[in-house]
C-alpha cells in the first residue's frame, strides 16, 4: 500500500504572489517528493522581441518581463546592444545607472522581507515594511516619472537627468530608510516570531548550494561567495563600495539577515554615488545596426540574471534569450523543501523570493 | 508588554499613513511622466515620432479635411492613443522641435468606458494607416 500522499501548493494558494506550483509527496508531515511547474504566466516575451519589435523599442519590451527587477532587464539587454553596436556610455549615466539598480534592490527586498513577516504571521510588521518601502518608490518616482515601469535607460546612456534639488530630497530620504532598516535588523535578529522561529528551516549547506547551482541571496546565505556585481567590470562597483554579504547559516533566517545587509550596503552606495555624481552628457548617440551576439551577466535582486543577444545587421534582432535568476534557482528551491515540515512550506517559499513572471516571461 | 501596550494605544490615536483619496489629491511631481501633447501648428510633418514610438501609440493618417499647416503636404492628421501608450516619451526625445511640436505633460488619461470605443476606433485607424 502506498505510504505517502500528495498535496499540492498552488496554483493558486494563499501565500503566493505569482502562480506556481508544487506537488509535494508527504509521509505524515514530512515532504519526502518535490515536483514543480512555473509556466502559468507565459507571455511570449522572447518571441515578440524578435518579431514585433524593432532593437531599439526591444529595451521597453523586456523591461515588461518583470515589475520588480524591470531596471536589471532593461539595462542587461541595453548594454547587449551597447557592445554590439561599440557605444562607450558617460561615466554619469553609468552612475546613474547603478543608481537606479540598487534603488531597485533595495525596494525588491524590502518586499520580499514583508511577505517573509506576512507568512510568519506577523502582519503588522508586513504593513510596516510596505509603508516604509514607499519611500523608495517615491525616490524612484522623483528620478524616473514613475513609481514601477522605469524606462529609465535607453541605447547610450539614460533618459533623465538628476537635479541637485532630487539629490538633495533623496538623500533625506535615505537616511530615514537606514534608520528604518537598523530597526528592522533588530527585530529580525531578536523578534521570536521572525529569528527563532526561522533558525533551522529550509536549511541549505554550502556544499548543496555548489552542487544545485544556488545564486543570488539564496547562496549567499549558505556561505558561497557568488555574486555578479563583484566579477563585472562594466559598472563601478567597487569604486562605490560594494561588500558581498555572507553568512554560514543557509536557513530562512540567515536570508533574511544577507538580504538585511545588502539593502544596509546598496543603501551606502546610493549615497555614495549621489554625494559626487560626475560632470557629463547623459547619452550618447549610437550609430548603426547590431550584428554579431553578445552575453551579459547582471545581478538582479534575486541573483544572476543572464542576456544573450544576437544580431544580423538589420532593425530585428535573430535572438534574444533571457536566462532569470529564479529558473536557474529551481533545483535548489526542490532540494531544501525535502525534508521539511509541509507547514513550513509556504515561509520557505516567500524566503526564497521567487519571480515567476521573469521565470516563465 | 508595557512598552507594546504603550504603543498599541498611541497608535490609536496616530494619523493613518495612507490618505483620504477621492477627498485629498494625490500630490503630483511636476516630472511625473504623463499624457504626450502635441501642438499642431509647430510640427513638420517629419513622422519621427510615429517611427521611435515602442507601442505604435501616435499614427499619422491620411484625412479629407487636413490642417492649414504649410508643412502638412500628404493631408495628414495626428492620432494618438492614450491608453496604448507607455509614456516612455521616446517620441518627445525623436521630435526635432521638442517643447513646440510634442511634450510631455504630467496629465493622466481619462478613464475610457465601452461607449467610448478606444479599441475600435484605433483599429480602424491602424487598417487605414496600412492602406
Amino acid at each position: 500500500m502506498k505510504k505517502t500522499i500528495n498535496i499540492p501548493l498552488g496554483s493558486q494558494h494563499i501565500s503566493l504572489l505569482e502562480p506556481v506550483r508544487f506537488k509535494f509527496e508527504c509521509e505524515n508531515e514530512k515532504i519526502v517528493g518535490v515536483d514543480s511547474d512555473v509556466g502559468f504566466v507565459h507571455r511570449g516575451v522572447e518571441k515578440a522581441c524578435t518579431t514585433r519589435f524593432k532593437y531599439d523599442a526591444v529595451g521597453y519590451v523586456v523591461a515588461r518581463v518583470c515589475g520588480l527587477c524591470a531596471i536589471t532587464h532593461s539595462l542587461s539587454y541595453t548594454v547587449a546592444i551597447e557592445q554590439l553596436l561599440d557605444v562607450e556610455v558617460s561615466k554619469k549615466a553609468k552612475y546613474l545607472r547603478v543608481l537606479l539598480l540598487e534603488l531597485d534592490r533595495i525596494h525588491s527586498h524590502m518586499l520580499c522581507l514583508s511577505h517573509t513577516c506576512e507568512s510568519a504571521g506577523f502582519e503588522a510588521m508586513f504593513m510596516r515594511i510596505m509603508g516604509d518601502r514607499e519611500l523608495i518608490m517615491e525616490i524612484q518616482e522623483l528620478l524616473t516619472g514613475n513609481r514601477i515601469q522605469f524606462d529609465y535607460i535607453s541605447i547610450g546612456g539614460v533618459n533623465r537627468d538628476i537635479s541637485l534639488e532630487t539629490a538633495k530630497k533623496i538623500v533625506n530620504s535615505l537616511d530615514i530608510v537606514k534608520q528604518k532598516v537598523l530597526g528592522y535588523i533588530d527585530e529580525f535578529t531578536n523578534n521570536w516570531s521572525l529569528s527563532l522561529k526561522f533558525k533551522g528551516i529550509g536549511a541549505l549547506t554550502l556544499d548543496e548550494a555548489y552542487r544545485f547551482n544556488a545564486i543570488g541571496p539564496l547562496a549567499r546565505a549558505s556561505g558561497l561567495h557568488i555574486d555578479v556585481r563583484n566579477e563585472i567590470e562594466y559598472l563601478p562597483y567597487k569604486e562605490l563600495g560594494f561588500k558581498m554579504q555572507t553568512h554560514t547559516d543557509g536557513d530562512i533566517n540567515a536570508r533574511n539577515i544577507i538580504r538585511l545587509n545588502e539593502i544596509l550596503n546598496s543603501l551606502e552606495m546610493c549615497n555614495n554615488i549621489l554625494a559626487g555624481v560626475p560632470e557629463g552628457e547623459i547619452v550618447v548617440k549610437s550609430k548603426g545596426k547590431p550584428s554579431g551576439e553578445s552575453l551579459v551577466r547582471f545581478e538582479a535582486p534575486r541573483g544572476e540574471l543572464m542576456y544573450f543577444v544576437k544580431g544580423n545587421a538589420t532593425a530585428m534582432l535573430d535572438r534574444v534569450r533571457i536566462k532569470t535568476p529564479t529558473f536557474s534557482s529551481i533545483p535548489a528551491f526542490s532540494h531544501i523543501f525535502m525534508g521539511e515540515n509541509y507547514a513550513d512550506a509556504p515561509a520557505i517559499l516567500a524566503s526564497f523570493d521567487p519571480c515567476l513572471s521573469c521565470t516563465a516571461k | 508588554m508595557f512598552t507594546s501596550l504603550f504603543k498599541a494605544l498611541t497608535n490609536l490615536f496616530k494619523k493613518p499613513q495612507t490618505i483620504d483619496y477621492p477627498v485629498t489629491p494625490i500630490e503630483k511631481d511636476k516630472d511625473y511622466r504623463g499624457l504626450i501633447e502635441y501642438g499642431e501648428e509647430s510640427c513638420i510633418y517629419c513622422m519621427k515620432c510615429e517611427k521611435a514610438c515602442p507601442p505604435g501609440a501616435i499614427l499619422f493618417v491620411k484625412t479629407d479635411t487636413p490642417s492649414e499647416n504649410e508643412k502638412n503636404k500628404k493631408g495628414l492628421k495626428y492620432n494618438y492613443n492614450p491608453y496604448l501608450c507607455i509614456y516612455c516619451g521616446e517620441c518627445v526625445r525623436a521630435c526635432p522641435k521638442p517643447e513646440e511640436a510634442l511634450w510631455q505633460s504630467n496629465k493622466k488619461p481619462e478613464v475610457a468606458v465601452r461607449g467610448d470605443n478606444v479599441n475600435s476606433d484605433w483599429f480602424e485607424l491602424e487598417k487605414l494607416h496600412k492602406s
